[in-house]
């Protein structure tokens, strides 16, 4: 029916010369200009995003030539003395005297970070989210809804601020020195009075997110046929048990999208990141307590001196940087596509009775 | 059907806890009975006043025109209701002699008792497999779980279509087939009652035929309460009838009992004119 109207209506509003007849008109109608104009529509995000893809290509390409492999393999992040007048020449690309350009800390710690915060955000948004859900009543569905909407909204700086003036030393004190006596790897070195390191960072970081992936959730668990959820009671099956059986089979593929996309924000969380992660350059994260960097809040923090290399390479470089972390976001929403696909078979769309 | 197999559900939950207030004894032979029983979405009025019993291994049968509140009244009996939002049943609904509604009766450990055939088919999103076992393992069974899936699909006529493809989704199954999965499911628990909310609606004659067949079967062991538009089908399989009509009255219109007797006499001697004509077609 809506097709219909779509279809007849550009047809009307843009009349044909007479002469050419109703033959053209059929063809014109055949092509369907509001499929045209939809799909043309559809293609600008892609077209968006493939032309921003290009242009960060462009910029760093100075530094993949002047940088080879090594980027990908190690840990160093220096952008020589740019007021000196010596020069690294390399594959025909020049930097500063002692440039030396890896990103592979950077990368650790935006994985590292990110994996964090989803580990810990995803039980306790979805949990969270399907027990509100279920059996929150009525009339506090709708506050709750407006509350995590509140929360996904709140600038990232302020968690940045809770984060390294409340969240952090507390943690610091009350959790991290208090483990660090134990001696255990991993759990024991680096720990500042701030708090300011990877288990800090990732957790604010959980904090941001929950609030995202909790209300996509949300939406979800409300979409749920309740008849589907009625025919679980009469069974006499417990609410774990109706979640297990229809809830979680109705939504699982969206808890992934919504993961996604709670992840990716965690990717290239920049200036909450900064703020706590203690800005560790040219080293691993050495523990959970440690500070490090990230590949977004080192773009962040070394682009304004990067800018008066004359050489240019620091930019490039850190567009370089960029693109790393462009690809690993893409990768990671294709492989959550994939994933989402590979779940669970049908859910039904208009199926059955 | 293999005798081999075994239905039995083990254990039952007791439905009182200790402690619980006695009341007023009814007839051995009558498993569920109302008692005035009025129910209320929100301030709307959806049954008033409905008394009836229904006796051990028969078949009820309850007719009447479409939104006259049989369905609402089914699901009191399994204490569905209780998850409608707002809603508040009066009266009194005596499942084996005890309250139904009392205070210390679990809702979860009726429906256990008494299953449930729903109006619109509600598989799980799960396998055509999961949905039948899922709540035999989890009341308690353990192990292989194959013969009661299959005796259950067997007995909802559904097996010879289904059993090349038990690891497939349940959505992949036709409407028709959905609902005899639900009959599958509900029968897999082995209920001590089963209400069955229209449950040959989407089916074909064949189909409708097994169920009937089903139901003559359940009934030796079991109770059955059935919902049905269907005239042929309520004097074919029901022992008694029950007709509910929709009273207009000033604050709305509310569903009532008209009148609840043997099968035969509702069809060929009803007492009050409005079954009559309902049963003969004459409604409008
Ligand atoms: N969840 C609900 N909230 C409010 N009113 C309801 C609800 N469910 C049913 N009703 C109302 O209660 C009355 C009885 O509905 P019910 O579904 O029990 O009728 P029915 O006899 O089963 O009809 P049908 O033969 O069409 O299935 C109707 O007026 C209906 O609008
Ligand atoms: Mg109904």
């Amino acid at each position: 029916m809506t097709s219909f109207h779509l279809k007849a209506t550009p047809a009307d509003s843009a009349p044909l010369p007479q002469r050419q007849g109703a033959r053209a008109r059929r063809a014109l109608s055949r092509v369907d200009p509001m499929r045209v104009v939809l799909g043309a529509l559809a293609l600008i995000p892609t077209l968006v995003l493939a032309f921003l893809v290009y242009k960060i290509f462009s910029e760093a390409w100075p530094a993949i030539r002047f940088n080879g492999w090594s980027f990908f393999t190690t840990k160093t992040f220096t952008m020589g003395n740019l007021y000196g007048s010596a020069l690294e020449h390399r594959n025909g690309q020049v930097a500063a005297g002692g440039a030396q350009y890896g990103v592979l800390a950077f990368v650790l710690g935006t994985l590292l970070s990110s994996l964090i915060a989803l580990l810990v955000a995803v039980p306790v948004a979805v949990g969270g989210a399907i027990l509100l859900g279920e059996k929150l009543p009525a009339v506090l569905q709708a506050p709750l809804g407006v509350f995590l909407e509140l929360l996904a909204g709140i600038p990232s700086v302020v968690f940045g601020l809770w984060g390294v003036y409340s969240f952090g030393p507390w943690l610091s004190r009350s959790v991290y020195a208090p483990i660090s006596h134990l001696g255990l790897p991993w759990l024991s070195a680096g720990v500042s009075s701030n708090g300011q390191g990877l288990l800090t960072s990732g957790l604010v970081l959980a904090v941001m997110i929950v609030p995202i992936i909790a209300s996509i959730t949300r939406e979800l668990v409300r979409s749920v046929p309740g008849n589907t959820r009625e025919g679980a009671a009469a069974l006499g099956l417990t609410s774990a048990e109706s979640v297990r059986v229809v809830t979680l089979p109705f939504i699982h593929r969206g808890i992934v999208a919504a993961s996604v996309l709670g992840l990716a924000r965690a990717l290239g969380e920049t200036i909450a990141v900064l703020i706590i992660s203690g800005n560790a350059l040219n080293t691993y994260p050495v523990s959970l307590f440690a500070p490090f960097s990230t590949m977004a809040s080192t773009i962040a923090a070394m682009l304004d001196s990067a800018l008066t290399d004359s050489t240019g390479m620091a930019v490039h470089s850190l567009a370089e940087v960029g693109l790393v972390l462009v690809s690993i976001t893409l990768v990671v929403n294709f492989a959550g596509r994939y994933i989402a696909r590979s779940l669970g078979t049908n859910v039904p769309i208009g199926r059955g009775a | 059907m293999s005798p081999t197999v075994n239905l039995s559900t083990g254990e039952r939950r007791p439905l009182l806890r200790p402690g619980t207030s006695e009341v007023a004894p009814t007839a051995d032979d009558i498993v569920l009975s109302t008692q005035h029983v009025s129910f209320f979405y929100g301030d709307v009025q959806a049954l008033s006043d409905i008394s009836l019993d229904v006796h051990r291994q028969e078949i009820t049968a309850l007719i009447g025109p479409s939104g006259c509140g049989k369905t609402t009244f089914l699901r009191c009996l399994n204490r569905l209701n209780d998850m409608v939002p707002r809603t508040r049943l009066e009266g009194q609904v005596l499942f084996d002699g005890e309250d139904l509604y009392a205070k210390s009766v679990r809702p979860i450990d009726i429906r256990r008792r008494i299953g449930m055939v729903f109006q619109r088919a509600n598989p799980f999103p799960k396998s055509i497999y999961e949905n039948v076992a899922i709540a035999p393992r989890a009341n308690g069974q353990r192990g292989n779980l194959d013969d009661l899936v299959e005796e259950s699909l067997r007995r909802a006529a559904l097996w010879d279509e289904v059993k090349d493809k038990l690891k497939s989704s349940a959505f992949d199954l036709s409407g028709g087939q959905q609902q005899r999965l639900c009959i599958a499911r509900a029968i897999a628990v082995e209920p001590e009652v089963l209400l069955m909310d229209e449950p040959a609606s989407a089916l074909d004659p064949v189909a409708t035929q097994a169920i009937e067949d089903l139901m003559q079967d359940l009934k030796r062991d079991y109770t059955i309460v059935i919902v049905t538009h269907n005239m042929q089908q309520a004097a074919r399989t029901s022992d008694r009838t029950a007709f509910f009509t929709v009273d207009q009255r000033p604050e709305g219109r509310v569903g009532v009992l008209v009148e609840y007797d043997d099968t035969n006499t509702i069809f060929t001697n009803p007492k009050d004119p409005r079954t009559e004509d309902y049963v003969t077609g004459r409604f409008g």
